[in-house]
């Protein structure tokens, strides 16, 4: 006997679905198919069925059934609770460059306005820039200003919930390497489920793609870090022991990420343990 | 195929993807599509109205529609679910698109709805392209055709594409594929070839 879409064919009988197009959707999704002894469906057998009347009928009832299914697989899939963070995540990368962007043209237009304007020898923070170059700026130059100032607050107040989101999302990998950091990871895989599947050594250096590929095509030493450069351990630990903290931190990560999706709970034995050999791998005695 | 002057067009409903539209008919850019690339710089295979397609790495639905131009139906495989957003609004706004969110390395997941075609067209962006459309083949009438789009990136970058192009014909030679045609798509698209097979009948059908 074969199952397909519109019933179920075999030793001279069949018998078609009855149902609303809900019931047939269910239905499809959950046929399990051996390919071995499968032939297709052929149309003329539906109408034998009595399920359709016409070839015409058969490829309309066919398209309602599929582009049904098809909605519920993508609302599905967008149905995780990581799939709106990593459109966060991304956003809020974009937004970084755009405020870097506008600002440095920005400074160098006011640059032009104030022929004896320099930001040489002086500390001055981006945003006290911006205010600077608003406040001082007639047109269009501070109505910019103006619009950086704003983007760079909105910025700050979507990286508060990415990081609130990601500590609920990935508890585990948000407790060891923080929120933002665990998002960007999670996001440069794909998603939660893609992240937990890579090996600690992917994990390592996830982010520096430029640096892999122009090791595997042309022999240039192997990158240390990717993202899980921006965890202190490994960016404050001096230079000849940064590989091998990056190394021991991606595989406790690699551990978190899985405990995330499977379980989605944080973990404490697991966290404490993971940081202590975490702390103790910049310090030589944990090699 | 259909061509005023050396513009290669298909006639339908016009606006999918804000395409030219030229006497009527949608302009099918070869350096957007490469299916239109295809037909440009070889042979291809004429698609005709009573042609049954089935299509794996349909994507936003662009090049499927104009495919579904020519042809009876189509039956449009995709995995990822952005795309796929598009692929069925574009399946609501044709009789002939049947839509399929599934993975073409799983032809059991989409079996029961897939019947015998005349045609397979697969541009997938995943390695393993001969052993996909091998195992698509199942769909595939004796004496159909076959157009796969060799993305020879997606396979291995560090390779040298020629010797990618040269693994996948020697595969589907092996699964008992006659290769007609394989042409590269330059000028259109880099590192990208197109191989055109035949499934023959099995001796004594």
């Amino acid at each position: 006997m074969q199952s397909y879409w519109f019933g179920d064919v075999g030793e001279g009988r069949c018998s078609a679905v009855t149902g609303d197009v809900n019931a047939m959707v269910s239905r499809i999704l959950s046929l399990s198919t051996q390919l071995d002894t499968f032939t297709p469906p052929d149309w003329q057998q539906a109408v034998a069925c009595g399920f359709c009347s016409d070839r015409a009928d058969y490829l309309a009832l066919l398209q309602a059934v599929c582009i049904a299914a098809a909605e519920r697989s993508v609302r599905e899939h967008y149905s995780g609770k990581d799939a709106e963070l990593l459109q966060m995540v991304r956003t809020l990368d974009e937004m970084d460059t755009v405020v870097n962007l506008l600002s440095e043209r920005a400074a160098d237009w006011y640059m032009v306005r104030h022929p004896a304007f320099s930001r040489k020898y002086r500390r001055t923070p981006a945003h006290i820039l911006v205010r600077t170059m608003r406040e001082n700026s007639r047109g269009a130059l501070g109505k910019v200003a103006g619009e950086i100032g704003q983007l760079a607050d909105t910025r700050t107040a979507l990286a508060k919930e990415v990081s609130a989101r990601a500590n609920d999302v990935m508890p585990n990998t948000s407790a060891l390497i923080g929120g933002l950091v665990a998002a960007r990871l999670m996001a440069h895989a794909g998603g939660l489920l893609p992240l937990s599947r890579l090996p600690a050594s992917a994990i390592q250096v996830l982010g520096a793609r430029t640096a892999l590929f122009a090791h595997l095509k042309t022999h240039t030493p192997s990158p240390k870090h990717g993202i899980i450069f921006q965890h202190r351990r490994v960016h404050n630990a001096p230079r000849d022991v940064r590989g091998r903290v990056a190394r021991v931190l991606a595989g406790k990560l690699a551990i978190a990420a899985r405990i995330d999706y499977f379980r989605g709970v944080a973990v404490p034995e697991f966290l404490e343990q993971a940081q202590n050999r975490i702390d103790t791998a910049g310090k030589g005695d944990g090699a | 195929m259909i061509w005023i002057g050396d513009v290669l067009v298909s006639r339908g409903e016009g606006g999918v993807y804000n395409e030219r539209m030229l006497g009527g008919a949608r302009v099918w850019e070869p350096y957007r599509s490469k299916l239109a690339a295809l037909y440009h710089v070889g042979k291809g295979v004429e698609l005709e109205p009573s042609l049954r397609v089935l299509y794996l790495g349909a994507a936003n639905g662009t090049t499927v529609s104009h495919v579904a131009d020519y042809t009876e139906a189509v039956y449009a495989v995709e995995f990822a679910p952005r795309p796929m957003q598009d692929l069925i609004e574009v399946a609501r706004r044709r009789k002939n698109v049947i839509p399929i969110m599934a993975d073409a390395t799983r032809p059991e997941t989409y079996a029961p709805i897939v019947e015998a075609v005349d045609l397979i067209y697969q541009d997938v962006a995943q390695p393993g392209q001969a052993a996909i459309a091998i195992r698509n083949c199942l769909f595939l009438k004796p004496g159909g055709y076959l157009i796969l789009m060799l993305k020879t990136r997606s396979v291995d970058v560090r390779k040298d594409p020629a010797i990618v192009f040269d693994e996948t014909i020697a595969a589907l030679k092996e699964a008992g594929f006659i290769v007609l045609e394989s042409v590269w798509l330059t000028p259109y698209h880099q590192d990208h070839a197109a191989i055109i097979c035949t499934k023959p009948a099995k001796p004594g059908e």
